[in-house]
């Protein structure tokens, strides 16, 4: 009987077989970071790499004739008849350009009024190359999407031209396959197929005009880790009145029963700055074609003197660009004039402000 | 052998603090101190000659605003030429003269708000301060038994025209303690006549020491070291007396670094005067002219 039994349950076992298998997993997974494909790492390890003096000088020669080849190149944009260039319209997306903040300095308005200005340089800046929103596979999705759906092309921007032995072959490899030479800065900025520009274009100050606004991106002011006060404005506690070792501390964190946690969110003391940061709608009042100059109103841009910027067309609605803007982007051009000034600007070589008795 | 051996790197040393303190205090934008100026002139130093002769260094003190910020956060060549080009070209438009702390100046300034649209204030300098466009005096006077201080900026383009009624320094480089003072040490008429200094003399030192009132003032003056009050020592208290002894930072005068990072160096400023050199010099020089036309035509129109 017991065998009789034993041999039920073993043919009873014998049968069991595992089908699917599931396993309760997590469904959030957190984009993979995939950088984009133009990416490569940049720094190089500088070694003293036993070349003679005579290597070092051919070298130094190619690299001169090379600089001296692409300072000389014309814009492509220059054969290009002007009946051809494509119209704008307002949901065209033009590129932006990359510049530095140099400083801040006080223009007068015409009424008589100061305003503050922050003067940002535009520093040799070309077009590196152009990927067409059928190509373009952005860095952070999870899924890559279906080939056609995105409406915007990315387009490569590089700003200030460096020796090409400092930087990672890689890196110049971005560069010298499409002909140029690496360059210190490279950004990226969408836009739309037909405001594409051919490998090489420099791009000028005049890219914008005075009046326009713009929308600047850059990194704050890096503060490292700061407290209460600095970072989130609190109060703190008073100096005296008994106080003792709590003048800067942030009191409370949270309530008890139900809520007896520190909530998410809570302010708290930690890293504050270097985090990139957009200023919308800001103003240019005063361009300067020959040092390619823009004065912009207002100090709020991120970051400190001489931190790297980028400069896009500004997508505040009642700020948007009215009238067509130069596109794709303004031609280089000899006879332009010195200095654009807004309408409400007084210039300094103009006779002091006077007010009409009425 | 051995003696000079022993005594020569203490004669290097020396020679090497003597020309330090030198250079220093030749690039030092700061106001000079008029006895500074009186004991090289009793005593021109012997032997060696000052290292750096170069005669656009001196418009460091006429003309301070066009030395940049020595904060190397802010500082900038491209927006510091910029910023210089466009004070040449405010320059070219209204005449701002050489004046320094301690001169009474007459401004006039277009004001939307007044009468007439202009306003006119006299009144003794007595702060200087900012570099470029921001640079920036202020004007005090007493008027009606009302101390009145005014701050201008130096390119405002509303400003109509600067005017030195009486050129010349005082023995502290901010004057702050006319605030305490009794009333009349800065109270100038309205009306106040300019006084020409003849051509080619140097600015005249004020060395009028003020009268304090009684505390409380505005300032712990007696910490300051100041050389242009008389009866500093009648106010102080036992107590204050220890504490401004307590206080006292002697070591400073000596510390080179905080000198070095107040100042601008040597081959910067040569490279700004000399671009501003020129332009500044036919400024002086159209200046000039226009003096010695007024003061001919300024009989005639009284006799017509």
């Amino acid at each position: 009987m017991a065998s009789s039994n034993l041999k039920l349950l073993c043919t009873l076992l014998s049968r069991i077989r595992v089908e699917n298998v599931t396993i309760k997993r997590n469904l959030y997974q957190p984009p993979k970071y995939r950088p984009p494909h133009w990416y490569m790492p940049k720094e190089r390890v500088l070694t003293d790499d036993m070349v003679t003096q005579d290597n070092r000088d051919f070298i130094d020669e190619v690299r001169q004739d090379k600089l001296n080849l692409q300072t000389a190149m014309e814009s492509p944009l220059s054969k290009i008849e002007p009946q051809e260039t494509v119209q704008w319209n307002p949901t065209t997306r033009r590129v932006g350009l990359i510049a530095r903040k140099i400083g801040n300095y006080p223009l007068w308005t015409k009424s008589g009024k100061k305003v503050q200005t922050t003067l940002l340089q535009v520093v040799d800046n070309h077009v590196i190359k152009y990927i067409p929103p059928e190509e373009y596979t952005p860095a952070k999705d999870y899924k890559p999407k279906k080939v056609g759906k995105y409406r915007l092309g990315c387009m490569l921007v590089g700003s200030e031209t460096i020796d090409p032995t400092t930087v990672t072959k890689d890196y110049c490899g971005i560069f010298s396959s499409v002909g140029m030479l690496p360059k210190r800065h490279l950004c990226r900025f969408h836009v739309s197929p037909n405001a594409q520009l051919p490998t090489g274009t420099p791009l000028f100050a005049t890219h914008f005009r005075v009046g326009d606004y713009l929308d600047i991106r850059a990194k704050t002011i890096d503060r490292g880790f700061q407290g209460v006060m600095k970072r989130w404005g609190f109060k703190g506690m008073p100096a005296s009145h008994g106080v003792t070792k709590t003048h800067r501390r942030p009191g409370n964190i949270g309530a008890g029963g139900e809520k007896a946690r520190v909530w998410p969110g809570t302010k708290m003391p930690g890293h504050m700055g270097n985090r990139w940061r957009i200023l919308r709608g800001v103003k240019i009042l005063r361009i300067n074609t020959k040092h390619n100059v823009l004065w912009t109103l207002g100090v709020g841009i991120p970051g400190e003197t001489g931190a790297m910027c980028y400069l896009f067309d500004t997508v505040l609605p009642l700020k948007k660009l009215q009238t067509p803007p130069p596109f794709p982007t303004h031609p280089p051009a000899e006879d332009l004039p010195l200095e654009y000034y807004d309408e409400s600007i007084h210039l300094f070589e103009q006779p002091s402000i006077t007010f009409e008795e009425t | 052998m051995s003696l000079v051996m022993r005594k020569s790197p203490i004669e290097y040393f020396n020679a090497a603090k003597w020309i330090i303190r030198r250079e220093c205090r030749y690039l030092s934008n700061l106001p000079e101190v008029a006895e500074n100026s009186e004991v090289v002139e009793d005593k021109p130093p012997k032997g060696r000659k000052p290292r750096f002769l170069n005669p656009t260094l001196q418009y460091r003190h006429v003309y301070p605003e066009f030395l940049p910020d020595p904060n190397p956060k802010f500082r900038n060549s491209l927006r510091e030429k910029l910023e210089r080009a466009d004070m040449l070209k405010r320059r070219s438009q209204v005449d701002i003269p050489e004046f320094y702390v301690g001169t009474i100046l007459a401004v006039t300034i277009a004001d939307p708000h007044a009468q007439g649209k202009t306003n006119k204030f006299v009144g003794i300098c007595i702060e200087r301060k900012g570099c470029g466009l921001r640079a920036e005096f202020t004007l005090r006077n007493v008027i009606d038994h009302q101390g009145i201080e005014v701050r201008y900026e130096l390119y405002d383009p509303t400003i109509q025209n600067i005017q030195v009624l009486r050129l010349e320094k005082r023995l502290d480089d901010k004057l702050f303690y006319l605030r305490d003072a009794l009333p009349e040490y800065c109270t100038f008429p309205i009306d106040m006549d300019p006084e020409i200094l003849p051509e080619g003399s140097p600015v005249p030192v004020n060395t009028v020491q003020v009268k304090l009132k009684p505390r409380p003032w505005l300032e712990r003056w007696e910490r300051q070291e100041l050389k242009g009050v008389s009866n500093i020592e009648e106010h102080l208290k036992e107590k204050d007396r220890v504490r401004r002894e307590l206080r006292k930072t002697p070591w400073e005068k000596f510390d080179l670094m905080k000198d070095y990072r107040k100042t601008i160096p040597i081959e910067d400023q040569t490279e700004i005067w000399g671009e501003v050199y020129n332009q500044l010099q036919q400024m002086r020089v159209s200046r000039k002219k226009m003096s010695k036309q007024r003061t001919f035509t300024a009989p005639k129109t009284q006799l017509g």
